[in-house]
């Protein structure tokens, strides 16, 4: 094959690969925590549309006036949770020997890369419903803004532990080589 | 450390200036927050004797609040230096202590409005890194009081990185004398103020009267029609030459805004060269004084319009890493009318000179272009011609124009859309009507990101973006191959790379 960037000093096809075996998928319980966040977020909009049907002196409640308040929320409930459902196979990270890699998203993919010797600090972080799981996940800061950081969910807590001690560890280490 | 020369180990209050422009600056943030609520009493008064005198208390008592606020404020604001740390004790109801250690400090800013001009002294403007409140401000000093106090902070911070880095410590940087590297003459200013992008400063323009009437009217549509209903007639029969006339109204005033805006912003540009990066000074009414650090600045940018082309001027933008709270003005730093020797000038000084040389340009996808036709030309043309249609039937196809434009357009786009790389250095190259051009130094990026949309899998393509600590590069359209190489090698620059990057 020939070489893409003949300019550079290193030959690209040399340079480690991103192995297909390197991804790890996120823990399957974190599903269970997304699809509970989504029901409840369009539970309460449901009750919303139904009680101001319910309510409001104009509108007379009957059945096809609730189906007209919740029925779109109940389909895009749905929409949501099928998106939820199949593109939790793409939320997949790497933990390799100089960088950390996260992928996701169905119909966008992104993939996102950080070399350790960039990384400013992590964080280890549970919410209320990650709590119950038993599940954590981790926050990724870079320098100048918030735009660059990364965050992976649903990782179990010595996973999430090891990542960080792991990164923090790396940093520290390639910082005091300078 | 010792500090037997310390000039600056008393805690001392700043000029006496200071209760002045402390004094503006608090009738200027009042007037901001209530201008409109005292513009709408004026406006909708209702005839009344007490009104006038219930103003006028009002104004007396803002005054009195204020005058005593800015005496207060100043006599309770000591500054001093001790054991490598800058500490501002300050503040009247709720008192802070503020410890700046040396090292936190990126820059030491000056400032001068036309009061400070008047009595010569500048306000200090203190920048960290990384604290949350990332800004320290020292409103009045004397103009040499405040060159030595810089001085001081810097030589001890230089100090302090040299005992910090065991290396050997040959380096005998007295001073190194300043080399100008441009100034902005009467006439480069000009050319500067014509050539500005003067729809936007229509934009801004209209934004600011549109919210203006906002605060003053619940309903804008209703008093337009109100003030025009008189009118009617008129607008009917001349409808033409009132457009013309307001076209041309607006147009020779935005024009004159952002004549005026670039003459007062940028009057007697200094940009210098020292010994650690660069120095900026500009502005009439307010005079700054701008140190960038060379090791801070992460992306370096140059761009002209069609206008400025003309004047083979170009407009430099560097990009500074920042706390995170700072401002997107604050990181980058905007220098209008720099000639191409100027600008190469300031690439070479900063980033590697030796790798700044043209490399093979590697193109987008021409895919990019169908996808801005079809998204941006086609799509509206069809919806709006097909609105159009059902009222005016054939005149509809008068929205053909739309999709021929973008069209023209998005070619241009296309053309210019490359990017170049080297071992050292990638250059973001785009445009549309003018040229941007983009360079970043490949250890100072931080994350990459590859994204592709369900249409440029099945393609092969992919977006990168490449985030620094200051902004980011995106490069559209790519084959994913390139895009996976272009991962790889700036993954591996990155990783191998031990040179400080911020």
């Amino acid at each position: 094959m020939t070489q893409i960037f003949e300019n550079l000093p290193v030959n690209v096809n040399e340079l480690p690969e991103l192995a297909p075996t390197d991804l790890q998928p996120i823990d399957k319980r974190y599903l269970k925590v997304l699809l509970i966040m989504q029901t409840i977020i369009f539970l309460l909009l449901a009750i919303g549309g139904a009680a101001i049907v319910y309510f409001s002196p104009e509108i007379e409640p009957i059945l096809l006036h609730f189906s007209y308040a919740c029925g779109p929320v109940l389909l895009l409930w749905a929409i949501s949770a099928l998106l939820a459902v199949k593109g939790f196979k793409k939320k997949k990270y790497a933990l390799r020997e100089k960088d950390l890699l996260y992928t996701k998203g169905l119909i966008w993919s992104v993939r996102t890369s950080i070399p350790f010797n960039r990384i400013q600090h992590a964080e280890v972080k549970q919410g209320p419903l990650d709590r119950i799981f038993k599940l954590h996940s981790i926050k990724i800061y870079t320098a100048g803004g918030s735009q660059s950081d990364l965050s992976i969910p649903g990782l179990p807590e010595e996973t999430a532990l090891r990542i960080k001690e792991f990164v923090l560890g790396k940093t520290a280490e390639d910082g005091a080589t300078e | 450390m010792e500090q037997l020369n310390n000039p600056f180990k008393q805690p001392s209050r700043q000029s006496r200036i200071a209760i002045g422009i402390i004094l503006i600056k608090f009738i200027r943030t009042t007037i901001r927050a209530f201008w409109p609520i005292a513009l709408s009493f004026f406006i909708g008064r209702k005839t009344g004797n007490s009104f006038e005198d219930y103003i006028m208390y009002v104004a007396i008592a803002f005054a009195a609040i204020n005058l005593g606020g800015s005496i207060l404020t100043f006599f309770r604001f000591y500054f001093h230096i001790e054991e490598g740390a800058i500490v501002i004790d300050k503040g009247v109801l709720r008192r802070s202590k503020t410890n700046i250690p040396f090292e936190r400090i990126q820059t030491i800013n000056f400032k001068q409005n036309i009061l400070h001009q008047f009595f010569g002294v500048v306000s200090i403007e203190i920048d960290t890194a990384g604290a949350k409140k990332s800004e320290m401000t020292i409103d009045a000093l004397d103009k040499e009081q405040a060159m030595a106090f810089r001085d001081f902070v810097m030589k001890e911070k230089a100090e302090l990185a040299e005992e910090a880095t065991t290396e050997a410590t040959e380096v005998p940087q007295h001073e190194a004398p300043s080399e100008l590297i441009m100034k902005l003459s009467v006439s480069d200013l000009f050319k500067v103020g014509v050539s500005q992008n003067h729809l936007r400063s229509m934009g801004i323009l209209f934004a600011f009267v549109f919210t203006t009437l906002n605060e003053l009217t619940d309903n804008i549509e209703e008093m337009v029609f109100e003030e025009l209903s008189g009118y009617e007639e008129q607008i009917l029969n001349n409808t033409w030459v009132l457009i013309g006339a307001t076209m041309l109204l607006v147009a020779i005033i935005a024009f004159l805004y952002s004549l005026i805006s670039t003459v007062l912003k940028n009057y007697d540009l200094h940009l210098s060269l020292q010994k650690n990066g660069l120095k900026l000074v500009k502005g009439l009414l307010n005079r700054e004084e701008i140190s960038i650090n060379k090791k801070k600045v992460q992306v370096i940018s140059w761009s002209e319009n069609p206008i400025r082309r003309m004047f083979n001027m170009w407009t430099l933008g560097l990009e500074q890493a920042s706390s995170e709270d700072a401002s997107q003005l604050k990181s980058k730093i905007d220098v209008p009318g720099a000639y191409m020797q100027q600008v190469e000038k300031v690439i070479t000084s900063i980033f590697p000179a030796e790798f700044f040389r043209p490399e093979e340009q590697h193109a987008v996808s021409k895919l990019l272009m169908f996808r801005i036709i079809l998204f941006l030309g086609v799509f509206p043309a069809l919806i709006a011609g097909g609105i159009l249609f059902y009222n005016f039937q054939l005149q509809a196809l008068y929205v053909l124009i739309w999709p021929t434009l973008v069209g023209v357009l998005s070619n241009l786009y296309y053309k210019k859309r490359s990017f170049e790389l080297n071992e050292e250095l990638l250059k973001n190259n785009r445009g549309t009507l003018g040229h941007i051009y983009e360079l970043t130094p490949i250890h100072k990026i931080q994350a990459v990101e590859i994204r592709q949309s369900w249409y440029q899998r099945r393609k092969a393509l992919a977006n990168v973006k490449l985030y620094t600590a200051a902004g980011s590069l995106s490069i559209p359209f790519i084959p994913l191959e390139k895009a996976m190489a272009l991962e790889k090698f700036v993954l591996y620059r990155v990783e191998t790379d031990k040179r400080e990057w911020m």
